[in-house]
C-alpha cells in the first residue's frame, strides 16, 4: 500500500538534529551519536561554534528578560528546540511568574522531550508545528487556548530563518504571524549571518549543515530588515547578537565572530 | 566571618571569567559572580575548617554542574584558578596539603554530578525520541486505518462499500459446504426524490435508509454498492426461509416514512433475493441472479421482494436469445409466411387471407408468432420484421392476383410500433407500387387494444384514403367499444376467437345473442365482420344464421404455405 499523504514523517534517530546539536553546543546530553559527531564536525571547521550558540541563546535570555520587565506576559517561542537550561518560561516566568509560553518546533523529538519537561506546567504549551505554514501555528487551538491574541505577545524567531530558503519567502511567513498579533506586541528574532566571512568561510562554516537535516541559508544584514515590517525596532537594531543591550559585566569583544545577527521590533501601538 | 570578602569577591571575578564559554551558562556575569562567591566562601570554610572534612568539596564541585558549569574545561579552568589565586586572594596558607585535597575533592563531586546529569540527559532524550517514534508510528497506523477505512467504506452512509462486500462475498465462498443469500436492495423512486427534492434531500434519504437498514438486520453485512442501491449479505444460512426473514425486516424498517428537510417522504424498496449453497456457484453468479431477483421484485409492482427463481430465470434467458438471434435471422431469411384463408360465410368463396409469419429456427424448428413476436414487439425489432412480412405478402398476393381475378386480398397484423413508426406511410406505398398490388387487395390488422390505446388517427386516415382496408382484430378481448370505431377508418371486424368458442356445441343461447348483437351493430356502422378460430361446421352454421360475414379457423382452413391456395385458385 502506498503511503498516505498525511502519514508523519518517521522518526529517524540515525540523521542529526539541528535541535540536538545546539544541545551539544550549548553543553547538554540531550543528543545521540550521530548528532555529537556531526557537531564535531562543525566544531572542526569553526571553533567558535559553541561559542556562537551560546551568544545566541544569551541574547534570547536577555530579550526575554527585557521584554518580561516591559510587562510582557504571553510567549510563542518558534523553533524553541530541546528545552533544556534556560528555558524561556523559566525566565520569563522569574520575571512574571504569571506568564505563559506556548513553544513550537518542527523536531518531534524535541517536542516530545519538551512534553515531558512541561508536564504539570499549566502556564506553557508545545506543538509540534512548521513556521512555513504560520496558520497552522496561530490558530492552533492549544495556541489559542493558552495565549490570547487580543493582548500583546512576544514572538520568538531565535536562530531559526537560516534553516529558511528564500524560496519560502521567510519575511511573508513572519508578515503573516504578524497580522495575527495586537498592537503591543513584539518580534525577537535572530539568525545567522554572512556577514564579514568571507565566501570561503562561509561555505565551509554551512556545509556541515548540510549532513543534518537543515541547509543554513546566512543573510546578510540589509535582507534580515524586511522580516521586521511593520514592527519598529528597538535599540541598538538589528546587530551582532552580544551587542545587543548586553550585561554591564558581559565581555563583548569579538562580537562579529558570533555570526548571528539579531534584533527585537515593537508592533505599533 | 566578614573577613576576606574583598579577597572572595577578587577570587569570585577571576573565577567567573575563567570559565565564561565554556559552556552555556543561563545567567548573566554578575549573577554567576554572585553564585561564585557563595561557593568561595565554602571553600574558604573548607580549609578552614577542623577537622577537615571532604564533603564540602563535593559539594562545591556538585553546585558548579548544578549552576551549568558542565565542560571539562570548565572543571580544568576552576582547578587552574583555585590552585593559582583561591589562597593568596583570601590571605590564607595551605596548612597540611589541605589545598590539594580541596582540589581533589572538588573534581571528584563535580565528576560526579557530571556523570548524573549527563545519564539523566540521556535517559530523557531517549525517551523522547522512543515517545517520537511511538506517536510517529501511532499517527501513522491511524492515518493507514482511515485510508483503509475510506478504501472500504462509502463516505455518505458510513456503511461498507462495494469493495467491502465484495471481498466478503468471495471469502464466503471460499468455505466449502456452506449457504447463503444475497439481499439486492434497491429504493424505489429514488430518482423522483433526486429530482424533484434535490441532491441533499437524497443524500438525507440515503443516510436514514443506511441507518434502518444496519438497525434492522442485526449482525449481517450491509453495504452500499452506489446510488441508491444496497446489499445484505446473509452467511450461513440453513434454509431460504431465514433470508425472506432479513428481507422482511429490512422492507418493515425501510418502510415508515422519512423526514427530510422537514418533509415526510413515504419510502419503499424492492428486495431481490438469491438464497443458495456456495457449492457450484460463484460471487459473480449470485449477484447476477440478484439483479435479475431485484428486476422481478420491481417488474411484480414494487415495495416487495421477490426470491430468485431458476426456471423462471432460464426462461428469461432463453427468451432474451431468442430475441437477440433474431436480427440475424432475419438477415438469413429464416422466417416465412404462411396464409390462413378467410371465407365468405355466404357461398364460401375464398375472400382473403391472413399473413402469418413464421420462423424456421436452425435448433427449435419451425416457431409460431407468439413465441417471437412479442419479443419483436419488446426490442423493436417489429418494426423491420413487420415490413418484410408486408414486401413478401403483397408480393405473394401479387402473384396470385395474375392467376385469377378471383385471388384472395392479404390481411397483414400492424403492430403499434409499426403504427408508430414515421416512415410507414411511405413504406406501404412502396411496396404497392413495387408489387403493383391495388391498395383495396391489402388489409391491415390492428388489434382492438393497440386501437384503443390511442394510436395516430392520422396514420389510419392516411392509410384509407390510399384505398387500404384497415381492420379491427380480437375484438371482444378488450372494452369492445363499438362507438369508438365509429371515429376509425376500419372496414371490417375481426371477432375474437372467445366469443366463436360458445358457439360451438349450440347450448349456449347468451354468447349466440351476444354475437347476434355484435354482428347487428357492426352492419349498422357499415363493417364486415369476421368470425376467428371457427373449427367446426355448427359453429359455421350458426355465425352464417347470425348474418355474419366471414370466417377464419381450421374448419375453412389451416394456415399453410402460398401453394395451398395456388391449388384453389387453380381449380
Ligand atoms: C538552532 S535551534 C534554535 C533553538 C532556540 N530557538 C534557541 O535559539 O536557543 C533551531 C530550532 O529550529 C527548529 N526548526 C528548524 N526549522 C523549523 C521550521 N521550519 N519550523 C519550526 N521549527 C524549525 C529546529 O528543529 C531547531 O530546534
Amino acid at each position: 500500500m502506498q503511503r498516505p499523504e498525511w502519514a508523519p514523517e518517521s522518526i529517524d534517530i540515525e540523521r542529526p538534529s539541528v535541535a540536538r546539536m545546539y544541545d551539544y553546543y550549548l553543553g547538554g546530553s540531550h543528543n545521540f551519536a550521530v548528532d555529537r559527531a556531526a557537531a564535531q564536525a562543525m566544531i572542526t571547521a569553526v571553533p567558535e561554534a559553541p561559542l556562537m550558540a551560546q551568544a545566541n541563546r544569551a541574547f534570547m535570555r536577555r530579550a526575554v528578560r527585557f521584554l518580561a520587565a516591559r510587562g510582557v506576559r504571553q510567549f510563542l517561542d518558534i523553533g524553541s528546540g530541546i528545552p533544556t537550561v534556560g528555558n524561556v518560561h523559566e525566565i520569563a516566568q522569574h520575571e512574571m511568574p504569571d506568564a505563559r509560553v506556548a513553544y513550537v518546533d518542527i523536531d518531534p523529538v524535541a517536542v516530545a522531550h519538551a512534553r515531558e519537561i512541561l508536564a504539570g506546567n499549566a502556564q506553557t504549551v508545545i506543538i509540534q508545528a512548521d513556521l512555513r505554514t504560520p496558520e497552522e501555528i496561530v490558530k492552533h487551538p492549544e495556541v489559542r487556548e493558552l495565549l490570547d491574541f487580543s493582548q500583546p505577545i512576544a514572538v520568538l524567531i531565535v536562530a531559526v530563518t537560516h534553516f529558511i530558503p528564500d524560496e519560502d519567502d521567510p519575511a511573508g511567513l513572519i508578515a503573516r504571524i504578524r497580522d495575527a498579533l495586537a498592537p503591543g506586541s513584539y518580534l525577537v528574532l535572530s539568525q545567522a549571518s554572512g556577514e564579514g566571512r568571507t565566501e570561503e568561510e562561509a561555505a565551509e562554516t554551512f556545509a556541515v549543515y548540510r549532513r543534518a537535516d537543515n541547509l543554513v541559508r546566512a543573510r546578510p544584514r540589509e535582507m534580515l530588515l524586511p522580516y521586521f515590517d511593520g514592527f519598529t525596532l528597538l535599540d541598538p537594531g538589528l546587530v551582532w547578537v552580544p551587542l545587543w543591550r548586553p550585561d554591564p559585566t558581559d565581555n563583548t569583544e569579538d562580537a562579529d565572530r558570533v555570526v548571528f545577527i539579531g534584533g527585537v521590533g515593537s508592533l505599533g501601538e | 566571618m566578614s573577613d576576606h570578602e574583598d579577597g572572595v569577591a577578587a577570587f569570585a571575578r577571576a573565577w567567573a571569567k575563567a570559565i565564561s564559554g565554556t559552556s552555556y551558562i543561563p545567567m548573566s556575569q554578575g549573577e554567576l559572580e554572585e553564585q561564585l562567591r557563595l561557593l568561595t566562601r565554602e571553600l574558604r570554610d573548607a580549609l578552614l575548617a577542623e577537622p577537615f572534612s571532604i564533603r564540602r568539596g563535593y559539594r562545591v564541585g556538585g553546585s558548579l554542574v548544578r549552576a551549568h558549569v558542565v565542560s571539562a574545561e570548565g572543571l580544568g579552568r576552576t582547578i587552574e584558578v583555585l590552585d593559582q589565586r583561591l589562597l593568596r586572594d583570601l590571605g590564607l596558607a595551605d596548612t597540611g596539603g589541605r589545598m590539594a585535597r580541596l582540589l581533589g575533592t572538588v573534581s571528584t563531586g563535580y565528576a560526579r554530578a557530571l556523570r548524573d546529569r549527563t545519564l539523566d540527559e540521556q535517559e530523557s532524550i531517549r525517551r523522547a525520541a522512543m515517545v517520537a517514534r511511538e506517536q510517529a508510528e501511532h499517527a501513522l497506523r491511524e492515518s493507514e486505518a482511515r485510508f483503509r477505512h475510506q478504501a472500504t467504506h462509502d463516505s455518505l452512509t458510513g456503511l461498507p462499500n462495494r469493495a467491502l462486500f465484495t471481498d466478503r462475498l468471495h471469502a464466503a465462498f471460499t468455505v466449502p459446504g456452506r449457504r447463503l443469500a444475497v439481499c439486492f436492495v434497491d429504493l424505489d423512486g429514488f430518482k423522483m426524490v433526486n429530482d424533484t427534492l434535490g441532491h441533499h434531500a437524497g443524500d438525507q434519504l440515503l443516510i436514514e435508509v443506511g441507518r434502518r437498514l444496519r438497525r434492522s438486520v442485526g449482525e449481517h453485512l450491509v453495504a452500499r454498492l452506489g446510488g441508491d442501491e444496497f446489499v445484505i449479505l446473509v452467511q450461513d444460512t440453513s434454509c431460504t426461509e431465514d433470508a425472506l426473514k432479513v428481507a422482511d425486516a429490512a422492507l418493515t424498517a425501510i418502510n415508515e416514512p422519512v423526514e427530510v428537510d422537514g418533509q415526510r417522504l413515504g419510502v419503499s424498496a424492492s428486495i431481490g433475493i438469491v438464497e443458495r449453497e456456495t457449492e457450484g456457484s460463484s460471487p459473480s453468479d449470485v449477484m447476477r441472479a440478484a439483479d435479475v431477483t431485484l428486476h422481478w421484485a420491481k417488474e411484480g409492482g414494487k415495495r416487495r421482494w421477490a426470491l430468485f427463481d431458476a426456471e423462471r430465470n432460464e426462461n428469461e434467458i432463453a427468451r432474451y436469445q431468442l430475441s437477440s438471434s433474431m436480427p440475424a435471422a432475419l438477415e438469413r431469411g429464416e422466417f416465412f409466411v404462411d396464409y390462413q384463408p378467410l371465407v365468405a360465410l355466404d357461398g364460401g368463396r375464398l375472400r382473403g387471407v391472413e399473413a402469418l409469419v413464421r420462423w424456421r429456427h436452425p435448433t427449435l424448428g419451425v416457431l409460431r408468432p407468439d413465441t417471437f413476436v412479442g419479443l419483436a414487439e419488446e426490442s423493436g425489432l417489429i418494426v423491420r420484421l413487420g415490413a418484410w412480412v408486408l414486401r413478401e405478402a403483397c408480393a405473394q398476393a401479387r402473384r396470385w392476383l395474375d392467376v385469377s381475378p378471383e385471388a384472395p386480398f392479404v390481411s397483414v397484423n400492424l403492430a403499434v410500433r409499426q403504427i408508430g413508426d414515421p416512415g410507414l406511410i411511405a413504406e406501404v406505398t412502396d411496396v404497392l407500387e413495387r408489387t403493383g398490388l391495388p391498395p383495396a387487395r391489402l388489409q391491415l390488422e390492428i388489434t382492438e387494444s393497440d386501437a384503443m390505446a390511442g394510436v395516430d388517427l392520422g396514420v389510419l386516415d392516411a392509410l384509407a384514403s390510399m384505398g387500404v382496408r384497415l381492420a379491427i382484430d380480437d375484438f371482444g378481448t378488450g372494452y369492445s367499444n363499438l362507438a369508438y370505431l365509429r371515429h376509425l377508418p376500419v372496414r371490417e371486424l375481426k371477432v375474437a376467437g372467445a366469443f366463436v368458442e360458445g358457439l360451438r356445441t349450440g347450448d349456449s343461447p347468451v354468447d349466440e345473442k351476444i354475437m347476434a348483437t355484435l354482428v347487428a351493430l357492426a352492419h349498422t356502422l357499415d363493417l364486415v365482420v369476421t368470425a376467428e378460430n371457427v373449427e367446426t361446421a355448427g359453429q359455421a352454421a350458426r355465425l352464417r344464421a347470425i348474418g355474419c360475414d366471414s370466417a377464419q379457423g381450421w374448419h375453412f382452413g389451416h394456415p399453410g404455405p402460398p401453394s395451398v391456395i395456388d391449388a384453389q385458385l387453380a381449380i
